[in-house]
Order: structure tokens, then sequence, then C-alpha cells
């Protein structure tokens, strides 16, 4: 058991200390969710909609996309140079490998999201500050999620020639039932609902949550395999 | 747990050894044993599936069918503690380009469990002779000093076998020479190393055994004092010329 956790560990490291170094994860995410929330800032009019009925969506679509580039960049890294072939011939369990991955994705998302949050705020003139906490928990499901099912997509997508464009093609689909639950959740939190009003859509996003991580350790053995 | 692990003489033990994609035949009944210790040269056209027999040997690909031991364990069931055993230099660096000589070696080492990664990685590097450049970026090495650093990588956790699959691809003449040292010695050290290779010098100065694998077959498996550098050549293209025209023959 200390060793799994020691390599799911190194592995955390070692995202860590590359992208402190490169840095490119973090910035082509950041940059890309900015854009999005620019160009719906300039295309809503919010003299005519509420920015609590369209804010959620805009906020996810911006979180979910720039995730998406990171998680086809998560496992790129691991193929240049054949990382992966290293990574497999240590006596490393694959689930350390996935685990040490799905944490790696799920900070480097939740750090771009927490630098989104506040922008989105001054954008839309929305104050969040109210409703942080219940906001928190419904980003961390979501990210929790689509990290999830994203990690174990993009290890399988990556051994094709058409990674980029697949890796979204066959995660948004799954992805469906988190991300209805998570921007209802975010629009009833928006419009000052209680957290105990959303129990069942908390329920239905943590539920997917382990279904995907519990999908993802019976399958990741074979998806690694050659 | 089963333990699986039937310690022998023989370092590699493979038997029947088959593996096809589709109708291509890339290992195609592969038998023979390797004594602890042993250097055995697999030559071989391109194409001929060397690479994927060292890919099985490593347990990174399943066999079709046949059975192989490596350090005593089947490759199919003792993956974990075969993996412990073996080291695997390839076309391939295995190392992150961002990261520095001893951040790579350091992941490396808590990734097999080493107690003391950093002593570890520091000891390899010395081995190989670039301790000096640890804390540079791996992208800003040349392709010798790259493949210095996949050995220490590959001997980091003190292997028994070592899986060489063209080392010395893309190495100038100096680079090539400081690589064979490199190999020599470990062989001194009674590694059992087995090595691809196109160059018929450095894999018939430095083996006990040699291959020559034509088609997915071994064509022959003999010790190296058995015949010459010229009578080595000629036995290849023999090989090679008699394997394509059965080819034809069969295509027709």
């Amino acid at each position: 058991m200390n060793l799994f956790l020691n390599q799911i560990s190194a592995i955390v490291w070692k995202d860590f200390v590359t992208e402190l170094k490169t840095r490119e994860l973090f910035s082509a995410m950041f940059v890309f969710a900015l854009l999005v929330i620019l160009i719906f800032i300039f295309s809503v009019n919010l003299s005519v909609v509420k920015a609590s009925e369209v804010g959620p969506g805009i906020l996810w679509v911006a979180f979910l996309f720039s995730g998406t580039i990171g998680l086809n960049r998560s496992f790129m890294l691991e193929k240049e140079n054949g990382c992966l072939m290293g990574l497999m011939l240590v006596p490393a369990d694959r689930t350390a490998i996935y685990f040490g991955k799905l944490i790696s994705n799920f900070v480097f998302l939740s750090i771009m999201e927490l630098f989104i949050l506040p922008l989105f705020m001054i954008f839309f003139n929305i104050d969040l500050l109210g409703h942080l906490l219940p906001l928190l928990l419904v980003i961390f499901l979501g990210t929790l999620g689509f990290c999830a099912l994203g990690t174990l997509l993009s290890s399988l997508a990556s051994n094709l020639k058409t990674r980029e464009i697949m890796l979204p093609i066959l995660l948004y689909p799954l992805l469906v039932p988190i991300v209805i639950g998570v921007v209802r959740m975010t629009g009833q939190i928006l419009t000052g609902e209680p957290l105990s009003e959303m129990m069942n859509w908390i329920g239905l996003t943590a539920s997917f949550d382990i279904i995907y991580i519990g999908v993802s350790i019976m399958t990741i053995d074979h998806i690694l395999e050659e | 747990m089963v333990d699986n692990h039937n310690p022998s003489d023989s370092a590699i033990e493979v038997r029947g050894l088959r593996k096809e994609f589709g109708v291509l035949k890339a290992v195609d009944g592969i038998s023979f044993d390797l004594k602890r210790g042993e250097f055995l040269s697999v030559f071989g056209p391109n194409g001929a599936g060397k690479t994927t027999l060292i890919k099985i040997l490593a347990g990174l690909t399943r066999p079709s069918s046949g059975t192989a031991r490596v350090a005593g364990y089947e490759v199919e069931e003792g993956q974990s503690e075969m993996r412990r055993e073996i080291g695997v230099i390839s076309h391939s660096t295995a190392l992150y380009a961002d990261l520095t000589p001893m951040e790579n070696l350091i992941f490396f080492g808590k990734m097999y469990g080493l107690e003391r990664p950093q002593e570890s990685a520091l000891s390899v590097l010395e081995d190989v002779g670039l301790a000096p450049r640890r804390n540079d970026r791996v992208r800003t090495f040349s392709r010798g000093m790259v493949q210095r650093l996949s050995i220490a990588r590959a001997i980091l956790h003190d292997p028994s076998i070592l899986f060489l699959d063209e080392p010395f691809t893309g190495l100038d003449i100096h680079a090539s020479n400081v690589l064979k040292e490199h190999l020599q010695s470990l062989h001194n050290k009674k590694r059992t190393i087995l090595m691809t290779t196109h160059d018929v010098s450095c894999g018939l100065e430095m083996c006990d055994k040699v291959a020559l694998q034509v088609m997915g077959r071994f064509a022959f498996f003999k010790d190296v004092k058995e015949f010459s550098k010229e009578s080595f050549e000629t036995m290849y293209f023999d090989a090679v010329r008699d394997n394509q025209f059965t080819m034809g023959i069969r295509n027709r």
C-alpha cells in the first residue's frame, strides 16, 4: 500500500515539476477559458437576459473545454519519448498511474478554475461570495467527474493518431449526466437556492463520479496495455 | 498469492513463442535459453520481429502463444516481480525532456520503490559520466548523452537482465564507443544482456551468443566462437535471401 501511494505521489510530483518549468498546461487552459468568457460577455446582452440564467452554462463551457486541452496535453507528455513505456516497465499497479494522472489533472484544472471564478464574477457582475461554499462543492463534484472520465479516455485516445479529435468525441456524450447536474446546480446557487434543494442533483453527480472512477479502475489495465 | 518464481541457471527461457498481428507473424515459434551472465546479440533485417520479441520478454505485449520465463518468472503472470529484475533500453528514451537527469531518475527511483532514490540516481549518473550535467534539462542533451541517460534509467534499480533494442541507432562513432564501453562494463558485472542491433562489429565483439532473426524466426542461434565476422556475414545474407525466396514462392 505504501509503494502504491508513493507511486501516485511520484507521478503527481513529476507532473508538477514539469508544469512549474514549462507552464504550458496552465497558460493554455487559462487563456482558453478566459477567451470563452470574453466572447460570451460580448455576445450576450445582460440587460435583456439574467446573468444567473446564462452564466452557469458559460462558466461550465469554459471549464470543460479548457479542461479538455489540459487532458490532451497530460497524456501527450507521457507519450513523448516513450515515457509511457517507461512507466509500463516499472513494478507499478496500472491504477497507481491512473490515480497519479487523475490527481494531477484535477489539481491543475481546479487551480485554473479558482483563477477564472473571480473574473467570471467581475465580467458578469454576479456576487458569488455569499454562495461560495455550495458553489465550490458543485465545482469539486463536476471537476472530479470530468477528470475521472477524462483521464481514462485521454489514456485511451493517446494511442490514436486522431487523439485531439477523438477525446472530445468520446468524452462529451458520456459526460452529459454530470454536465446537466452541475449546470442546473450552479444556476440554482446563483438564484440563491439552498443546497438542501438540490440534493438529488448532488446525489446524481456524485454517483457518476464514483461510476467513472470505478469503471476506470476496472479497465485501465487493458487500456494501457499495447 | 501463487508464487510462480522458479529460479534456475537460465535467465531467459523461451519456448515456441509466437506473436501475430492479423496475418503478420512478427514472432514465429522462437525457442532459446540464455544463461545468467550471458550476452546475446540478435541480428536481423528491419521488420524481422526483433523489437516485438523484446516487448514480449519485457512484458510490454502479450504473446499469441508459447511461453517465456525471465529471471525465473513467467512473463505474463509474474509481471510485477519480473519488472524489478529487468531494465529496458529501446528506440525511445522514456525520459521526460523538460526534467533534469536527477529529476528523471529520482522519479523512476520512486516508482521502483527504491529506499534512497536521490543517492541511487547520483550513483548511476556517475557511472555513465553524466553527474556534471545532472541539473541541466534533458532537452538540451545530445543523442549520445540521452542514450547514456537511458542506460542510467535502465540500471537504476540494479536489474539482473537488460534488454537493449538497437541502442547504437543514431549515435556517432565517439558516442557508439562510449556506449560500447558502458555495455561491456555492465556485462562484466555479470548482467544478462539481450541486445538487438544492426551493428555487426559491435554486436559480435561484445556477445557470447548470436542469433539471427528473419521473418519472425531464429534462422540460427549459436555461440559467437563458432564463426568469424566474415562467415557470419555470409550466413546472414544467405539466411535473409533464403527466407525472402521462400516467402516469394509462398506468395505466388
